[in-house]
């Protein structure tokens, strides 16, 4: 009957020099995979135009209703193909990070990045405009 | 006369103090504890290590809002938490922590108070707490407290048993209720080593007395929410916490000054550390091994609870007084 509670004292105190298994994690953070899906980003291209068209692929492809986009014309200069998204906006409240939109993206505009802390004190700042979301180059 | 009260203060602040301490650490102490024993690291934001953690738990605590509990019994209600602080206190004043030092030609003892009955008092002083878990768990009209309550009073009394019975082994091969006395007594081999069986005795129904883990039933999460204290918040339920923690460090002072030789140094050559550090070094040591079995083993069933009182450490306890008999017997020349 001792001999099992000793055993378990044994096992206890063992554990307690050894290396703790978790991370401090506001200092210290894990990596995660590079496809991890996190915050999107709007990407641009070589010339510093939006990819994006206005297809509006995204929006209907999305399961959980998070996208709103509405375009509108645009010069050579800032599109390839004469359109842009005027408006386009993430909610992070509905978002489900499925990864659709990237998948039916045609042109590649729309790419979750592995950046994962996207916590707010407010629930209206989780609602991503175009500013927030467009690749910084 | 006056010098007299001044040095009691003098000395009753200073121990008030170390307990204080010792209660805001230990805190910290079971957090440390648990999170390495499950291979995290506990506190570890607020300065290094978390060594501010207790701090920044009591200022949490004193501006959480105090909610009381709308039909309960004000008077009982209000009076719990103060009486769960107050046994471990009182208990304070018997508690030998050194022998004598001598300042400015006048010799002072260490203790509080020389009491030649100080085992009796300790007993019936702690013997109290159950009141405040009690009171808690009734005032708050409410059922979890309540059985949680009623669960401590079965458990205490049973325990406070046990724990009475193995004292009185240390008792007859002393012949003195005094912890002075007791601990002088060990000069040259500690108590533990004459009344191993007593000492793990006081150590099992210490622990069931505290209401800790392995026995925890009056505060068993799982199944009562909080227990007795589940209707108190902010610094009634601290002064909970408070008590509990108080009685830990308490009952390891008395179980050093009975079993591990009090003030003494283990092995002769170390005695040039002062005593007092000696006593504080092995009340932390039972402190941390109150800890260390409250992570390791699981919480017992009630019955099983009450049939290791009843069925097991009361005949081991009485076959230990007898056999103690015995020897003191046999040791002063036979009948």
């Amino acid at each position: 009957m001792v001999g099992p509670l000793l055993k378990g004292l044994r096992i206890t105190f063992t554990h307690l020099f050894k290396p703790a298994f978790t991370v401090k994690y506001p200092y210290e953070k894990l990596d995660v995979h590079p496809r991890w899906r996190g915050k999107h980003v709007l990407k641009v291209d070589e010339e510093g135009r939006e990819k994006c068209c206005y297809c509006g692929l995204c929006e209907a492809v999305c399961p959980a209703n998070a996208i709103r986009i509405y375009g509108e014309e645009a010069p050579p200069e800032k599109s390839d193909v004469g359109k842009i998204a005027a408006i386009y906006e993430i909610d992070y409240r509905r978002c489900i990070f499925c990864g659709f939109c990237e998948e039916a993206c045609p042109r590649g505009a729309i790419v979750l990045t592995p950046y994962y802390e996207l916590a707010e004190p407010e629930r209206e700042k989780l609602l991503r405009t175009k500013e927030d979301l467009l690749e910084k180059r | 006369m006056v010098e007299i009260v001044i040095v009691t203060i003098v000395k009753l602040l200073i121990y008030f103090g170390i307990m204080l301490l010792f209660v805001a650490y230990g805190t910290l102490a079971e957090r440390k504890v648990a999170g390495h024993i499950q291979d995290r690291l506990g506190p570890y934001h607020c300065g290094p290590h978390g060594i501010l953690q207790p701090l920044a738990d009591g200022i949490k605590l004193f501006f959480k809002e105090d909610i009381v509990a709308s039909a309960s019994d004000k008077f009982v209600y209000f009076l719990a938490p103060a009486l769960a602080v107050v046994p471990p206190v009182l208990v304070l004043a018997v508690i030998p922590i050194g022998d004598s030092i001598t300042i400015g030609g006048k010799t002072i003892p260490l203790a509080v108070a020389d009491v030649n009955i100080a085992l009796l008092y300790f007993l019936g002083v702690t013997s109290l707490t159950v009141y405040a878990i009690m009171l808690g768990g009734w005032a708050g009209n409410s059922k979890y407290p309540l059985l949680g309550g009623l669960r401590s009073a079965a458990q205490f009394i049973s325990y406070e048993l046990i724990l009475g019975l193995s004292i009185i082994g240390v008792v007859m091969l002393v012949g003195s209720f005094n912890l002075i006395d007791i601990v002088r007594y060990q000069k040259d081999m500690w108590l533990v080593i004459k009344q191993p069986v007593a000492f793990i005795t006081y150590m099992i129904a210490a622990i069931a007395e505290l209401n800790r883990a392995p026995f925890d039933l009056p505060e068993a999460e799982s199944e009562l929410v909080g227990g007795y204290h589940t209707e108190y918040s902010s610094m009634k339920f601290a002064l909970f916490f408070l008590g509990e923690y108080a009685n830990m460090v308490v009952s390891s002072a008395i179980a050093t000054a009975l079993f591990l030789g009090g003030w003494y140094a283990p092995v002769h050559w170390l005695s040039f550390i002062p005593g007092p550090i000696w006593f504080l070094i092995k009340t932390f040591a039972l402190f941390f091994f109150m800890l260390w079995i409250r992570w390791t083993y699981p919480r017992l069933r009630y019955d099983q609870l009450m049939g290791m009182c009843w069925r097991f450490l009361m005949p081991v306890t009485l076959l230990n007084i007898l056999g103690t008999g015995l020897f003191v017997i046999l040791k002063n020349g036979g009948l």
